[in-house]
């Protein structure tokens, strides 16, 4: 980056400053910028954009999940009347919920796609153990949010999926009984059941999810990506 | 333009283009799903039976309540309105809203002072609700109440 423009401007050349470089002075933004958009990478193909793509759906779902909390309220009660005013009363209140419904099923075929593209390159081995370990956390916590999530709207088929869900960890041995009382909050699904799996979705993972990206996306950008294997390699 | 676009430069800026057709995909039922409450709705009006005319006093705004029920966002709830009638000869009748036109707070009618008082501002009617004193900046609200069959009906929102 030749024409580069960073600190002071200089006086004997006449050049018109771009106007970013105010920014840039007092904050290095260009270094920022460059290191993150205009990294060398390998000759790659599109299944490299499948981590980009999941990065957008990501976005999406804290954009739209903002949104839908805005209304929703988490009680035996409100919840599904909720929903069913997000989606039938308030404009385009369907659009946001169905660009969260069918973000998250999107999002769980992305990170697997995206997952398998490593695991078949092998991009996961030397020096990217630790970005491929954030990327497992991530996997799981894209679970965690899709059956967490799954619950909220509180209609028969949330009731009963997660009645069927959380009676899996009654298999259990041993701690079968306990795991199942953590996870509804009591013997049977319930209110509790309801709020902290609202307090789960919106709060708990979503922290830990903008923790992990940061992490994932940092390794990324660091280390840079591996290039599709060679024959031989 | 002098200098053709270079291929790097058609693709950022088509990545910016692309980029800001998404972001106001999102900024558009955003903005119609946050702001859309705020539409006034159209309300129904309809007439409420309030009993017989002989419980207003002549000369006294006499106030009645009525039960309505109102829907906001997905809570249907009864709610009470309620309002002072007038009259002076006992033929025609006046609805006066109980709501203060200054900041809202309910107005009473005090008997010995022949006039309508706010607590919060201090403010006062008169019985036909002219503003006496005070900061209210209009007479207060007034219902269309009528007689039919020997009843009083008021017609409020609903």
């Amino acid at each position: 980056m030749a024409d580069r423009v960073t600190g002071p401007i200089d006086p004997q050349s006449g050049a018109e400053p771009p106007p970013t470089s105010w920014l840039d002075e007092r904050t290095g933004s260009r270094g920022i910028y460059e290191a993150i958009f205009l990294r060398n990478i390998p000759k790659v193909n599109w299944l490299f954009t499948l981590g980009s793509a999941t990065l957008f759906v990501v976005v999406n779902q804290f954009i739209t999940g903002i949104l839908l909390t805005v209304y929703y309220v988490p009680s035996v009660q409100d919840a599904y009347d909720t929903v069913t005013y997000i989606d039938s009363s308030l404009p385009l209140g369907w659009l946001v919920r169905g660009l969260h419904h069918w973000g998250s099923t999107a999002l769980v075929v992305l990170v697997i796609l995206h997952m398998l593209r490593i695991i078949f390159h092998g991009a996961y081995k030397y020096p990217r153990e630790v970005t491929w370990l954030t990327g497992v956390v991530l996997l799981l916590l894209t679970f965690a949010f899709g059956f967490t999530g799954y619950l909220l709207p509180w209609d028969q088929k949330a009731y009963w999926a997660t009645t069927v869900g959380t009676r899996i960890l009654e298999v259990v041995p041993f701690f079968g009984d306990w795991l199942l009382r953590v996870a509804r909050g009591g013997e049977e699904l319930s209110a509790v059941t309801l709020s902290r799996f609202f307090g789960i979705h919106v709060w708990i993972l979503p922290a830990l999810m903008l923790l992990f990206v940061a992490v994932h996306l940092f390794l990324v950008v660091r280390i840079g990506i591996s290039a599709p294997p060679k024959k031989g390699d | 333009m002098s200098d053709p676009v270079s291929r790097r430069k058609f693709l950022s800026r088509a990545t910016l283009a692309i980029g800001g057709v998404i972001l106001v995909g999102w900024a558009i039922p955003a903005v119609a799903y946050i702001f859309g409450p705020a539409r006034a709705g159209e309300r129904l009006r309809e007439w409420r039976p309030l009993g017989s005319p002989a419980k207003v006093d002549v000369g006294t705004p006499t106030l009645f309540k009525t039960q309505i029920e109102r829907t906001s966002g997905w809570v249907t709830q009864e709610e009470e309105v309620s309002l002072y009638v007038f009259t002076e000869d006992g033929q025609n009748f006046t609805g006066l809203s109980n709501i203060c036109t200054h900041l809202g707070c309910r107005v009473r009618w005090v008997g010995d002072e022949e006039r309508f008082f706010c607590p919060c501002h201090n403010a006062t009617f008169a019985k036909d609700g002219r503003v006496t004193s005070g900061p209210p900046p209009r007479p207060l609200d007034t219902f269309d109440v009528k007689v039919e069959d020997g009843q009083l009906f008021v017609n409020v929102e609903v």
